[in-house]
């Protein structure tokens, strides 16, 4: 399948990112199948299950993996191996290691340094300003939490103020407060015209970000284009949504009020299992309703095989 | 590149390994203090502390390990722990992430090695300075080669350990023992040419199974530089994990 990633006010921009009949295979494994799309300014949302294809993806546009068939360019240009091209890409990869001996800021230096930054000092400053942690840079990464070693990692990932941002999962590990300024973040971000590509395997991260999506599904492209029709299509089909609370029979009576749900079960383990057609609003509704009968909500999680199956469905379709 | 070489210090440097290294390093200056003490003062000694303490020991089993443990490590744990992204997508050319951690190796376990190697030969042989520069030069050689071989070998597999101990101890302990020439192919046997070669008289006990001098240095340069380079080329070609 191929796709243009347009905005929906129609750029007439040259695409920044081309991906031209992309495959890649390891041994007898295909990563990815015959893959084309354009990538234009904005945010664009990378979507798909575990196992999509997703990392592999943003692998090849940054240049880290080599094509098993077909081209991808940034600006025209071939990535691998192209080192004058690396000063314009910032990429977050999903795996959190850091070096732990390094204070947060050094981190942020460092990646300056490497970059080639003349005006280092205050490009670091900057950096970690943006992601808020200029409170605790002076601290040893390996003091972080979760949340804030990966708002660290994107310090380092924007100190050289690159014009293409690939994010792989960017919002795992944060908690919502994290996540909904690591979302503003990367909105302005867009704003200052710069393009990103930022992937997810739950639909909200992506939803609450980018206007428009790629959806990859074993391998290939399986749609892309505005959010809003694809959200539509996915919401024609019921998909589960895990809850985690303090009291779940309490919680489970009083979901099954919501117009959103369609069933609700408690498995042997206590989490709450609701299978929903509008999962939009039911995520909108569960904080506000656990706030009203006054119980602690630990999760709401959408469920990996539920997403799944939705992402077949599109398929299929 | 010093940001690289700073990085790969630290992250070699850590407390365990030093001490490793360290215990390593004083092992054969104990054992040459203790022959110093008991010894006869006759050539016999002398020849079984070149054959066993300086050959057998030092050269061919504690400078190995000791460069194995750190140049395997040296890119090994940032591809294990998915690290050397961090590296590769900068804008720098990859002789210049390669060289680093190839410094790191020789910075950290070259002086402990050369310092433990001297002392040794000193105490061990009653040397004079010929013949403690013989056996430092020669073990810096050593190091060298093996940290050019070895920082390939963490790149290329999850288990270069295994490849570097088949290699020190089968290629160059078992085989270049038994099949005469390999020593033209072996960093035990540049090790030992360069050091018999800088003092004949003193480490005369080598003669029977080295190379020349020129022979051995042109290989042991040969060897690094195709080692080093193979290194590049594999971080130029590689898919980053």
């Amino acid at each position: 399948m191929n796709a243009t990633s347009t905005n929906p006010e129609a750029s007439p921009t040259e695409p920044v990112i081309e991906v031209r009949g992309v495959s890649k295979w390891f041994g007898s494994v295909v990563a990815l199948n015959d893959v084309s799309m354009n990538i234009h300014p904005g945010i664009t949302g990378l979507l798909g299950p575990n196992g999509a294809g997703k990392t592999t993806l943003l692998h090849l546009i940054s240049g880290q993996a080599k094509c098993s068939d077909g081209e991808v360019t940034v600006f025209g240009q071939q990535v691998r191996n192209n080192y004058q091209l690396y000063r314009r890409i910032g990429f977050l990869s999903e795996h959190e290691t850091v070096y732990p001996f390094y204070t947060g800021r050094q981190f942020v230096e460092f990646a300056g340094k490497l970059n080639g930054l003349d005006s280092l000092a205050s490009a670091v400053d900057h950096a970690i300003e943006q992601v808020g942690l200029s409170d605790v840079q002076n601290r040893s990464l390996g003091t972080y939490s979760r949340g804030m070693r990966q708002r660290m990692r994107l310090a380092a990932t924007l100190v050289h103020d690159p014009e293409v941002l690939i994010l792989d999962e960017p919002l795992s590990g944060t908690d919502p407060r994290q996540r909904v300024e690591f979302q503003g973040l990367i909105v302005r971000l867009a704003g200052e015209g710069k393009t990103i590509l930022i992937s997810s395997h739950i639909l909200e991260e992506v939803e609450a970000v980018a206007g428009r999506i790629l959806l990859m599904m074993s391998g290939k492209l399986a749609a892309a284009g505005n959010f809003r029709a694809i959200r539509a299509k996915l919401d024609e089909q019921a998909y589960k949504v895990r809850i985690v609370t303090d009291a779940p029979r309490v919680m489970a009576a009083a979901l099954v009020q919501i117009d959103a749900v369609e069933s609700v079960s408690i498995g042997a383990d206590g989490d709450i299992v609701v299978l929903s057609h509008n999962v939009a609003a039911l995520m909108k509704s569960v904080p506000r309703l656990a706030q009203e009968i006054q119980i602690r909500l630990m999760r709401v999680e959408p469920l990996d095989d539920s997403l799944e199956s939705i992402f077949s469905y599109i398929v299929e379709r | 590149m010093g940001s690289v070489l700073w990085l790969s210090l630290r992250q070699l440097g850590g407390r365990w390994r030093l001490a490793l290294v360290l215990l390593l390093a004083a092992l054969p200056v104990a054992l040459a203090a203790t022959i110093r003490i008991f010894s006869n003062d006759d050539s016999s000694d002398e020849n079984s502390f070149v054959n066993v303490l300086l050959d057998g020991l030092m050269v061919g089993g504690i400078m190995p390990i000791v460069v194995m443990a750190l140049a395997t490590a040296a890119f090994g744990n940032e591809v294990e722990d998915r690290t050397l992204g961090y590296l590769v997508l900068k804008p720098i050319p990859r002789w210049k992430i390669a060289l680093p951690k190839f410094l790191a190796t020789v910075l950290i376990g070259g002086p402990l090695l050369i310092g433990g190697g001297v002392l040794a030969t000193v105490l061990g042989l009653d040397a004079g300075p010929q013949a403690a520069v013989a056996v430092g030069v020669g073990l810096f050689a050593g190091v060298v080669t093996y940290a050019a071989i070895f920082t390939w070998t963490g790149l290329i597999s999850n288990f270069a350990i295994a490849f570097a101990l088949i290699y020190v101890f089968l290629w160059e302990g078992l085989i270049a023992s038994l099949i005469p020439g390999i020593e033209y192919f072996s960093v035990r046997g540049y090790t030992l040419a360069i050091m018999h070669g800088m003092d004949e008289s003193t480490l005369d006990a080598l003669s029977t199974r080295v190379s020349d001098l020129p022979t051995a240095i042109v290989g042991a340069t040969v060897v690094t530089l195709l080692f080093f380079g193979l290194t590049v080329r594999r971080l130029l070609r590689m898919d980053v994990p």
